[in-house]
C-alpha cells in the first residue's frame, strides 16, 4: 500500500480524501462545480449525470455489464502489475506460477493514473475503452482524486482474517425464545454446512475452476450473536461495545419486534453492513448504504394501497380516502406509505383520524367516523378489534364503496373477517400468493434440523434461509477482495431471486429494499376462506 | 473422475470464464447497425410522471422515435447510452423535426415514477425524452418484439432503435456509439 501523505494539493490528507470522495461518487469538483469528462470519444457528460462510482462501484472493484469491462481501481489493486490471467494472485503467489504470463500494465503512480484519466492511455500502452469518461481536471483537482483511490479498498475490512470471517446478528430483548430460535437454528446450521465444505474442500474445490487466485476466497464464517438489552435509545452504545470486543465484518440477519432505525443508524455511521435484518419497521431511505432490507415493511403495504387506488380504472372509489389509523408502529408505518406515495402520485391531501392504542371501534364510532369525511374509500389500519363494526357497516347504504387493511397488522386473525365485509373489503399482502408458496418454502426445511417447534406462519426461519443464500452469493461473489462496501456492490448486481415469502427479489446497485411490490387480496366466501388475489403484483 | 481429469475440466471451465471479459477489456464492442421490421406489442405502459401511455399507438404515430432500454441503477451501459440521449436532445436545432426520445425501463420493479424523474433530471433532460415502466409482463413483451429481451438486467446490453418515420422500419444499432455517429444515424433518417 502506498505511503499516506500529509497533505493533498495544499489540504490536510483527510479532508482531501473527503472531497476526493465527493468527487468519486457524486462527480462534484472540490469548487462545487461538476466534473466535465468525455465518452464515446465526443459525448460531453457532467459529473452529475454519471461519475466513477456509477461504473467503479462503490467499493471500486468494478463490474462487468453489457459486454463492457469496468477494471477495478481500489488502492490495493491499481499498485499491482496488472495481468490478464489471473489478475487476483498476490506478487508473491504469481511468483510460484509454473508458466509466468506477461503483464497487462505496471502498478500505476501518481503520474500514471492523472494520464490514464485525463487521456484514456495506460502506462501499458493500451487505450481504454471510449465508455470510460476522459476527465478534464486541473492538478490540484486530480491530486485530490488520485489520492482517494489509492485509499479506495486497500485494506481488508475489519473482521477478517487469512482462515475467518467474523459475522453477527443482533437480538433485542423482547423477542421470545421461539422466534430468536427459528432464525438461530437455521443460521448455525447454514454455519456449519459452510466451515465443513472450508475444512473439507478448502481451496481445493475452487483450485480447479478459478485456478490458485481462488486460494484464500473460502474462509470459515464465525457467528456471533449480540443480544441488545434495555430501552433502544442505548442499543448504539451496547453495539459499539460488542464491536469493540469482536470486530465483525457484517451483522447477519438479526431479530427485533420494534424499529430498526437505531441498529440501521448504527451501521451507517460506522460503515458495517447489515444484511436482511427480520424486521417489519425498516428505515426508508433513498440514500442509506449500509443496511439491506427484504422489504419496507409495513410501509410498503400502505404505499401499495394508494399506487392500487389511485391506478383503478375507476376514479370514483379513489376520491375521498380516509385514513383510520390505530397509534403504534404499524399504523404509523401503514399510513405514512398511503400518504407519502398519494402525494407523491399528485393525488392530494388525505384525511386522517387516529385512534388511541387498544381503542376499539364500534359500529356507532365508525358510524360518527364517516359520517363526518364521507369517504369513498377507508384504509383502516387496526388490528382484528374492527371486524364486528365492519361486519355492522355491510349493511349500511351509504358505506364506503372500498375498505383496505392489511394482512400483516390483522395476522392470522385475517381469516375471522366477516363473511358479509368480504366483498369491499381488500387486503394488502406483501408475500407470495399463498397457493403458490409451499413449493417455494419447502427449500427453507433444508436448514431446519434441531428447531424444537415449526411455526412457518411467522416466516422467520423462511426469511433466515432466504437471507442466508443471498449471504452465499455475496461472499462467492467478493471472492478475495473482502471489503465491505464489496459485499454490498456484489449484493446489487444479482440477478432476481426466487426465494420464500416474498415473490420476487430483485437487486441493482444503490437498491436497498429487494421486495419492491405488494398484492391486493380479497377473502373467498364461505367457512374456510381463502385469499383471492385482485391485483397484480402492484409495484408502481 | 481422477485429479487431472478434474484439473482439464477447471481449465475448460477457466476459459470459458475469462474468454469474454479479457477480450472485451481491450477493445469496444463493435457497432452492427441492421434494419428490421418489428411489431410493436399493444401494451400500456407508464412514463416519469405517472400517465398510462399505448405503447403501440405512441412508437407509431408517425413522428420520428428512437427507443433504448436501460434502467435507474445500471452501471456501464445505461449512462453512456442516457448521456447520447442528452447530448442528441442539445444538438438539435431550433427547426429540427421532433423527435420522441423513448427509453424503456427493464427494472420496473425499481424504477418508478419518482425514480424516473429524478434520473431524467440528472441528466438535464427536456422535453421530448420519456422514460417509461410498467408490469414486468409487459416490458418482457416490449423487449421480445425489439428482439431485446433479457432474463437478468445485468447482462443486458447495448442498444438503440430509430424508427425511419417514411418506411416505419427500424435500425437497430448495437453497441454504444459516439455523438457524430449517432447524428449520423439520426440523419439517415431525416431526424437532423
Amino acid at each position: 500500500m502506498k505511503a499516506k501523505p500529509k497533505t493533498v494539493a495544499g489540504l490536510p490528507a483527510d479532508k482531501a480524501l473527503a472531497l476526493g470522495e465527493r468527487m468519486y461518487r457524486e462527480g462534484i469538483l472540490p469548487s462545487g462545480e461538476p466534473m466535465q469528462s468525455v465518452v464515446s470519444g465526443d459525448v460531453p457528460v457532467a459529473g452529475t449525470a454519471f461519475t466513477c462510482v456509477s461504473c467503479h462501484v462503490r467499493s471500486g472493484l468494478g463490474t462487468f455489464e453489457g459486454g463492457v469491462v469496468t477494471l477495478p481501481t481500489n488502492g490495493t489493486k491499481l499498485g499491482r502489475t496488472r495481468y490478464r490471467k489471473y489478475p487476483n494472485l498476490s506478487p508473491e503467489e504469481r511468483k510460484s506460477l509454473r508458466v509466468q504470463t506477461p503483464a497487462a500494465r505496471p502498478p500505476y503512480t501518481d503520474a500514471s493514473l492523472a494520464h490514464v484519466l485525463r487521456t484514456g492511455l495506460d502506462p501499458g500502452g493500451r487505450e481504454l475503452n471510449p465508455v470510460m469518461p476522459r476527465y478534464d481536471l486541473k492538478d490540484p483537482d486530480m491530486a485530490i482524486l488520485v489520492h482517494y483511490l489509492w485509499s479506495l479498498s486497500a485494506q481488508l475490512s475489519p473482521g477478517v482474517d487469512t482462515t475467518t470471517l467474523r459475522v453477527a446478528t443482533v437480538i433485542t430483548d423482547e423477542v421470545s425464545a421461539e422466534d430468536q430460535e427459528a432464525m438461530l437454528v437455521p443460521m448455525n446450521n447454514f454455519v456449519a454446512r459452510h466451515n465443513a465444505h472450508a475444512s473439507v474442500f478448502g481451496t481445493r474445490m475452487y483450485m480447479s475452476i478459478g485456478g490458485q487466485e481462488m486460494r484464500g476466497a473460502y474462509r470459515k464464517l464465525a457467528l456471533s450473536v449480540w443480544r441488545l438489552k434495555g430501552p433502544s435509545d442505548t442499543w448504539a452504545s451496547q453495539l459499539g461495545a460488542h464491536l469493540a470486543k469482536e470486530p465483525v465484518f457484517a451483522l447477519l440477519g438479526g431479530i427485533s419486534y420494534g424499529d430498526w432505525k437505531p441498529i440501521h443508524t448504527f451501521c451507517e455511521s460506522r460503515r458495517l453492513p447489515c444484511l436482511f435484518p427480520i424486521t417489519d419497521f425498516p428505515v426508508i431511505s433513498d440514500t442509506d448504504w449500509y443496511t439491506q432490507y427484504f422489504s419496507k415493511g409495513y410501509f410498503q403495504e400502505g404505499q401499495a394501497a394508494a399506487r392500487y387506488l389511485r391506478g383503478l380504472e375507476d376514479p370514483a372509489p379513489a376520491s375521498r380516502v380516509l385514513q383510520i389509523i390505530q397509534d403504534g408502529p404499524e399504523g404509523r408505518d401503514l399510513s405514512a406509505g398511503f400518504r407519502e406515495t398519494w402525494q407523491e402520485l399528485g393525488a392530494g391531501a388525505v384525511k386522517e383520524i387516529r385512534l388511541g392504542q387498544g381503542e376499539t371501534v364500534s359500529l356507532a364510532s365508525l358510524r360518527t367516523m364517516l359520517q363526518q369525511e364521507k369517504p369513498t374509500a377507508v384504509l383502516l389500519w387496526t388490528a382484528a378489534g374492527t371486524f364486528d363494526a365492519l361486519d355492522g357497516l355491510a349493511d349500511e347504504v351509504d358505506r364506503p364503496g372500498v375498505v383496505i387493511m392489511s394482512s400483516r397488522q390483522l395476522g392470522t386473525k385475517l381469516y375471522a373477517l366477516p363473511e358479509k365485509a368480504r366483498a369491499f373489503t381488500w387486503i394488502t399482502y406483501p408475500y407470495r400468493d399463498p397457493k403458490d408458496e409451499p413449493a417455494v418454502s419447502r427449500y427453507a426445511n433444508s436448514l431446519l434440523a434441531g428447531l424444537s417447534r415449526h411455526k412457518p406462519e411467522t416466516r422467520i426461519s423462511t426469511r433466515t434461509y432466504a437471507l442466508l443464500q443471498l449471504f452465499q452469493a455475496g461472499l462467492i461473489e467478493m471472492d478475495r477482495n473482502v471489503y465491505r462496501d464489496n459485499l454490498l456492490d456484489r449484493l446489487g448486481m444479482q440477478r432476481d431471486h426466487i426465494l420464500p415469502d416474498f415473490l420476487r427479489l430483485s437487486f441493482g446497485p444503490g437498491q436497498r429494499y429487494a421486495s419492491k411490490g405488494c398484492y391486493l387480496m380479497q377473502l373467498s366466501p364461505g367457512p374456510e376462506p381463502k385469499l383471492v388475489r385482485k391485483s397484480e403484483w402492484v409495484v408502481h | 473422475m481422477n485429479p487431472r481429469t478434474w484439473h482439464l475440466a477447471g481449465l475448460v471451465l477457466g476459459l470459458l470464464a475469462a474468454t469474454p471479459g479479457g477480450l472485451l477489456a481491450q477493445a469496444p464492442p463493435p457497432i452492427k447497425r441492421t434494419v428490421e421490421s418489428y411489431t410493436v406489442p399493444d401494451v400500456t405502459l407508464v412514463n416519469q410522471d405517472g400517465a398510462k401511455v399505448k405503447l403501440k399507438a405512441m412508437l407509431e404515430s408517425g413522428e420520428p422515435v428512437i427507443v433504448d432500454f436501460i434502467f435507474g441503477t445500471c452501471t456501464t451501459i445505461c449512462p453512456v447510452l442516457s448521456a447520447g440521449y442528452a447530448n442528441l436532445q442539445a444538438k438539435l436545432p431550433p427547426g429540427a423535426p421532433k423527435v420522441h426520445l423513448v427509453s424503456i425501463s427493464i427494472d420496473p420493479e425499481n424504477d418508478t415514477p419518482k425514480v424516473m424523474r429524478d434520473y431524467l433530471k440528472r441528466y438535464r433532460a427536456r422535453p421530448g425524452w420519456d422514460f417509461f415502466t410498467g408490469q414486468r409482463e409487459d416490458i418482457d413483451k416490449a423487449m421480445r418484439a425489439f428482439n431485446a429481451y433479457i432474463p437478468n438486467k445485468m447482462s443486458h446490453y447495448p442498444l438503440t432503435l430509430i424508427r425511419d418515420p417514411k418506411t416505419g422500419k427500424w435500425i437497430r444499432i448495437f453497441g454504444l456509439m459516439s455523438s457524430s455517429e449517432f447524428v449520423a444515424e439520426c440523419r439517415k433518417v431525416g431526424i437532423l
